[in-house]
C-alpha cells in the first residue's frame, strides 16, 4: 500500500458541496480515472479516502488536503495529472506527495488552521472604534456561543480556540484573519467566530466570505509538510 | 451569480441551485441559435434521478446550434429567499432567467407536480396562461406521462408533445428556428404541424348538460383532429446519454442507469406505463454491454441500475446480468435489479447481483386475492409468491417488501384481508426458511389506485376517501398482531387529488390557479401538501372534485384526453374492461399470441426483442 498526499482547491460551485459530497467527487474521480484504489475491508469497501477536516458549507479554500491510499505504485505527477482531468466545476488539484502510509491520520495532527473573512460592515463606523471593540473582544475570558449537538443546542467557550485574530478595515468594510482551534482536539469554526463578533461590530456573518487558507500542526508547520 | 452568493449560504443544501456538476455543458449563449430551459417540477435530488432528463439534455446538448439548460423547483426556504431578493428562477448552467431561453420544456411526471409547473413559471415571470404571453417570452412546451391527458393544465401550455422526445424535440427546435421573428400564433401554428404536437389552444372543448365533455374540436384549419404520439422505432440507433451529469449531491437514483428496454407486455390492466410505452422494443445485449462500459468509465459510478418497466422480462437478461457481473464486480461495482418479477427465477438474479445481501428486496403481487388479481390482470399466483419468498429467504434475505394498492376496482373486504393474509404466509415461510426471529421482518406497503386514462380502468370510478381510510385501518390493525410485519400507506388524500387531476379536463385549470395563489405546491411532499388549502381552492372555484375522481364514464362518453392517441385502440381498452369485471384474464404477447392492443398495426411496427435467432422463448 503507499499513500499520497493531496492538495486541492476549492472554491466556485464548489463551495456549496458538502464535505461527504466531497468524498464522493474523490471516490467516482479515482474510479473514472481508473487509478490503482485501496479499498476498505467488509461488507461495504469504500475506497481509503481520510481528509484533514470538512470544510463548512459555503467557505471556500486555498488548500484542502487528502490523503489516498493505493494498491499499487503510482506517481504524484501522474495522480495529480489523472485527477484535474476528472474534477467538476471549482475543483481544482493544486499538488500530490508520497507520505509514509503508515503516518498518522491527518486530523490527528491537525492542530488549527487560518481562515480569512471579508465583507461589508453593514453602517459606518470610525477605525479606532473598530479597533477599541475588537481589543475588548479579545480581552474577554470567555465567549460563549450556542452550539448544535446531536442532543440540542450547547453553550461553549470558543475563546481558547481561537489562537489568533487580527483585522483590516475602511469605514464600511472589514478584512478578519483568524486562527482556529481545529482537529480531533477541538474545533471552533469560523462562522462561530463571526456570529460572536457580530454582537460588537455592525456585521452579519453570512455576508461574509469565508476562505479556509491553511491548516497547521502543533508545531506551526503547515499539514502538507507533516 | 452575485446576488445568488448571498443568499445560497442561508438555504438548506445550495448544491441544489449552483450547477458545475461533472459532465454538465455549459455553452456559449451567443453561439445557440435556440436555448431550451428543461424544467422538471421537483426538487433537484427528484429531477436528477430521472432518465428522461439525462437523454434530452444529450440529444440537445450534442447540436450545434441548440444549448438545453436544467432548471428544478427551488424547495421551499430557496423560494422565500429569491422572492424576498426579487432574484427570478434561473438555470444551472449559465444562472441566466428563465425567461431569457427561447422555449420552457417542462416534464410532467406526475399529476401533484402540477401546481409546481404554474409556481416555476410564477417566479420565472411568466404569465401563468398561455393566451397572456407574449412574443417576449419562451415558449412553454410540455411532456411526459402526464402528457397523455395534459387538459388540467393545457391553458398553461402553448405546446404538448405526446410520446418519446429524443427525435420531436429536434423537430420542435428546427420549427423554433426557422420561425424566428414571427408571431407567437404563427410559431403555435407551424409547431402544430409537427407529429405529435398537440397545441390546446387550438382546440375547443364542449361538455353536456351533466358536465361530461361532449367533444373536443379543433377551431381552426391545418391542425389535426387526433394527436398521436412519437415513438423511437429503433431503440439500438437511437441516442443514449452515455456521458450523463453527475450530481454533486446525494440524489434519489445515486447510480448510472442503463435502458435495457421500453414498454411492457405484460397488460396490468391499472398501468399506465404499460398502455403508453408499447410496444416493447429491447436494446440488443452487445449495445447494452458497451453502453455500459461508456457509462461507467464516465461517470465513476459503483453502481449500475438496469432499468425498464419490468427487467427480468428481458430477453438476454441471463447473459446480460453474467457479464455485467464477471466485468465489474472487481471494480466494486454493484449491479441493481429494479422492477423484478415475483418468481424464484427473479430471485436467483437478484442473487447473481447481490453476493451480499443486507438491502431488503421488494415485491408487488398488487392485490390480495386470486380473484382480484385476475381484474387486474396480474400474472402472478400465491404459488408464484411463496416459490419466490421462500427462495428469497433460502437464499439470504430476511427483510422482504411487499407492495399492494387498495381500493381497485370491484374490490372487498375478503381481498382486503387477503394482503393480511399473504403477509401472514410470507412471514411462515421465513420462518420455516430460519430466518432468526429477530431478523425477519416483512413490510406490507398499501398505496390507493387511482384510475389512469389510456388504460382499461379509466371509466372506474376511485374507491371513496373513507373507505380507502378504513381499508388501511383494517390492514393496520391486522398486522399489528403479526410479529415481525410492518405497514405503511400513503395519504389517501393525495391520491383523491391525483385521481382528480389524472382524470380531469380543462375546468380543473382554474382549480390550480386558485391553489397556486394559496400557496400550494410541491404536493408530492408531505411537508408541504396541504390538503385543506386544495379545498379552499375547489369551493372558491366552485369545482366539485368528487365529479372527477368519483365519475364512472360509460363506454360512449367522450373522455377529455380522447383527442390524444397512444396507440392503443379504445375498442381494445373497453374489451380489457369487460374481461377485468368477469375476472378473465389476458395473456403477455410476447409470449407468442398477439392480443390486438392495435398499437403495432397503427405504427406499422413490431415488439422488438434482443432474443438470438433459434432461441427458445
Amino acid at each position: 500500500m503507499n499513500r499520497i498526499r493531496v492538495a486541492y482547491r476549492q472554491d466556485g460551485p464548489a463551495r456549496f458541496v458538502s464535505h461527504l459530497d466531497i468524498l464522493r467527487v474523490f471516490e467516482r474521480a479515482g474510479r473514472r480515472a481508473e487509478l490503482p484504489l485501496a479499498y476498505t475491508e467488509g461488507f461495504n469497501p469504500r475506497p481509503r479516502l481520510t481528509f484533514a477536516a470538512p470544510l463548512p458549507v459555503g467557505m471556500s479554500s486555498a488548500q484542502e488536503i487528502v490523503d489516498i491510499d493505493f494498491c499499487q505504485d503510482i506517481l504524484p505527477d501522474e495522480l495529480v495529472a489523472a485527477l484535474t482531468r476528472q474534477m467538476p466545476g471549482g475543483l481544482t488539484i493544486l499538488k500530490g506527495r508520497i507520505v509514509a502510509a503508515a503516518g498518522p491520520a491527518l486530523m490527528s495532527i491537525l492542530d488549527r488552521a487560518v481562515y480569512t473573512a471579508q465583507g461589508p460592515l453593514s453602517e459606518s463606523i470610525p477605525s479606532n472604534e473598530v479597533d477599541t471593540r475588537m481589543e475588548s473582544f479579545l480581552s474577554r475570558g470567555e465567549v460563549f456561543v450556542e452550539r448544535k449537538t446531536g442532543k440540542g443546542w450547547k453553550r461553549k467557550d470558543i475563546r481558547p480556540g481561537i489562537r489568533r485574530l487580527t483585522w483590516k478595515n475602511t469605514a464600511d468594510r472589514i478584512e478578519l484573519l483568524m486562527e482556529l482551534q481545529s482537529g480531533s482536539w477541538g474545533n471552533v469554526r469560523p462562522d462561530e467566530v463571526l456570529m460572536a463578533l457580530a454582537e460588537v461590530l455592525p456585521l452579519q456573518p453570512h455576508q461574509l466570505s469565508v476562505c479556509r487558507t491553511a491548516m497547521l500542526a502543533r508545531d506551526g508547520r503547515l499539514l502538507w509538510d507533516c | 451569480m452575485n446576488r445568488l452568493e448571498h443568499i445560497l449560504p442561508r438555504v438548506e443544501k445550495p448544491g441544489r441551485y449552483t450547477g458545475g456538476e461533472y459532465n454538465s455543458v455549459e455553452k456559449k449563449w451567443e453561439e445557440a441559435e435556440v436555448k431550451v430551459a428543461f424544467a422538471f417540477p421537483d426538487v433537484y435530488e427528484v429531477g436528477m434521478s430521472h432518465l428522461g432528463l439525462q437523454i434530452l439534455y444529450h440529444v440537445v446538448n450534442r447540436r450545434s446550434d441548440a444549448l438545453l439548460e436544467r432548471v428544478f423547483a427551488p424547495w421551499t426556504d430557496m423560494e422565500e429567499q429569491m422572492r424576498t431578493h426579487g432574484i427570478p428562477l434561473f438555470a444551472l448552467e449559465s444562472h441566466r432567467p428563465i425567461r431569457d431561453f427561447d422555449v420552457l420544456a417542462f416534464t410532467l411526471q406526475y399529476e401533484l407536480s402540477f401546481s409546481t409547473v404554474l409556481n416555476m413559471l410564477d417566479l420565472s415571470g411568466i404569465s401563468l396562461w398561455a393566451k397572456e404571453r407574449t412574443h417576449n417570452d419562451p415558449i412553454v412546451i410540455a411532456g411526459g406521462p402526464c402528457a397523455y391527458n395534459p387538459e388540467p393544465v393545457a391553458p398553461f401550455l402553448d405546446a404538448v408533445f405526446l410520446g418519446e422526445g429524443e427525435e420531436g424535440l429536434n423537430q420542435i427546435l428546427e420549427v423554433i428556428i426557422r420561425t424566428r421573428g414571427q408571431s407567437r400564433e404563427e410559431i403555435l401554428v407551424a409547431l402544430a404541424q409537427v407529429p405529435g404536437v398537440y397545441v390546446p389552444q387550438f382546440y375547443d372543448v364542449h361538455y353536456r348538460s351533466d358536465g361530461v365533455v361532449s367533444e373536443v374540436v379543433p377551431n381552426r384549419p391545418g391542425v389535426p383532429d387526433r394527436i398521436v404520439k412519437q415513438i423511437i422505432a429503433d431503440l439500438n440507433g437511437a441516442p443514449f446519454p452515455t456521458r450523463p451529469i453527475v450530481p454533486y449531491l446525494g440524489v434519489v437514483h445515486d447510480r448510472a442507469m442503463l435502458e435495457v428496454f421500453r414498454g411492457c407486455t405484460r397488460g396490468c390492466r391499472f398501468c399506465q406505463a404499460g398502455a403508453v410505452y408499447r410496444p416493447v422494443r429491447e436494446r440488443n445485449l452487445p449495445t447494452l454491454l458497451d453502453q455500459a462500459r461508456e457509462l461507467l468509465r464516465n461517470t465513476g459510478y459503483d453502481e449500475l441500475s438496469l432499468t425498464s418497466l419490468s427487467t427480468s422480462d428481458y430477453s438476454r437478461i441471463g447473459p446480460l446480468v453474467e457479464n455485467l457481473v464477471s466485468h465489474y464486480a472487481e471494480q466494486k461495482v454493484n449491479v441493481a435489479l429494479p422492477s423484478l418479477r415475483v418468481d424464484a427465477f427473479s430471485v436467483e438474479l437478484a442473487s447473481t447481483v447481490q453476493k451480499v445481501r443486507r438491502s431488503s428486496l421488494t415485491f408487488a403481487p398488487e392485490a390480495g386475492s386470486q380473484r382480484l388479481r385476475d381484474v387486474i390482470n396480474k400474472g402472478v399466483t400465491e404459488e408464484n409468491l411463496l416459490e419466490a419468498v421462500g427462495a428469497a429467504f433460502t437464499a439470504g434475505w430476511q427483510r422482504l417488501k411487499l407492495y399492494f394498492m387498495l381500493g381497485l376496482p370491484s374490490e372487498t373486504l375478503d381481498d382486503v384481508e387477503g394482503i393480511a393474509g399473504l403477509a401472514d404466509k410470507v412471514l411462515a415461510a421465513g420462518r420455516e426458511a430460519r430466518v432468526p426471529r429477530g431478523r425477519l421482518k416483512v413490510t406490507v406497503s398499501a398505496s390507493s389506485f387511482v384510475p389512469k386514462p389510456h388504460t382499461p380502468f379509466q371509466w372506474e370510478p376511485q374507491a371513496p376517501l373513507g373507505e380507502l381510510r378504513e381499508r388501511q385501518s383494517y390492514l393496520m390493525r391486522r398486522l399489528k398482531g403479526a410479529r415481525g410485519s410492518s405497514f405503511s400507506w400513503h395519504e389517501p388524500e393525495a391520491s383523491f387529488l391525483e385521481a382528480v387531476f389524472a382524470r380531469g379536463d380543462r375546468r380543473l385549470a382554474d382549480v390550480l390557479a386558485r391553489a397556486h395563489a394559496l400557496g400550494c405546491r410541491l404536493d408530492g411532499w408531505r411537508e408541504c401538501f396541504r390538503y385543506d388549502l386544495w379545498r379552499q381552492a375547489f369551493a372558491e372555484t366552485g369545482i366539485n372534485p368528487e365529479d372527477y375522481a368519483y365519475r364512472r364514464y360509460a363506454y360512449t362518453d367522450t373522455l377529455p384526453w380522447d383527442h390524444l392517441d397512444p396507440g392503443i385502440g379504445k375498442q381494445y381498452l373497453v374489451l380489457e374492461h369487460r374481461r377485468a369485471m368477469t375476472g378473465e384474464t389476458t395473456d403477455d404477447c410476447r409470449h407468442g399470441s398477439c392480443t390486438g392492443c392495435g398499437l403495432c398495426p397503427a405504427f406499422e411496427v413490431e415488439p422488438y426483442t434482443a432474443r438470438e435467432p433459434n432461441e427458445p422463448h
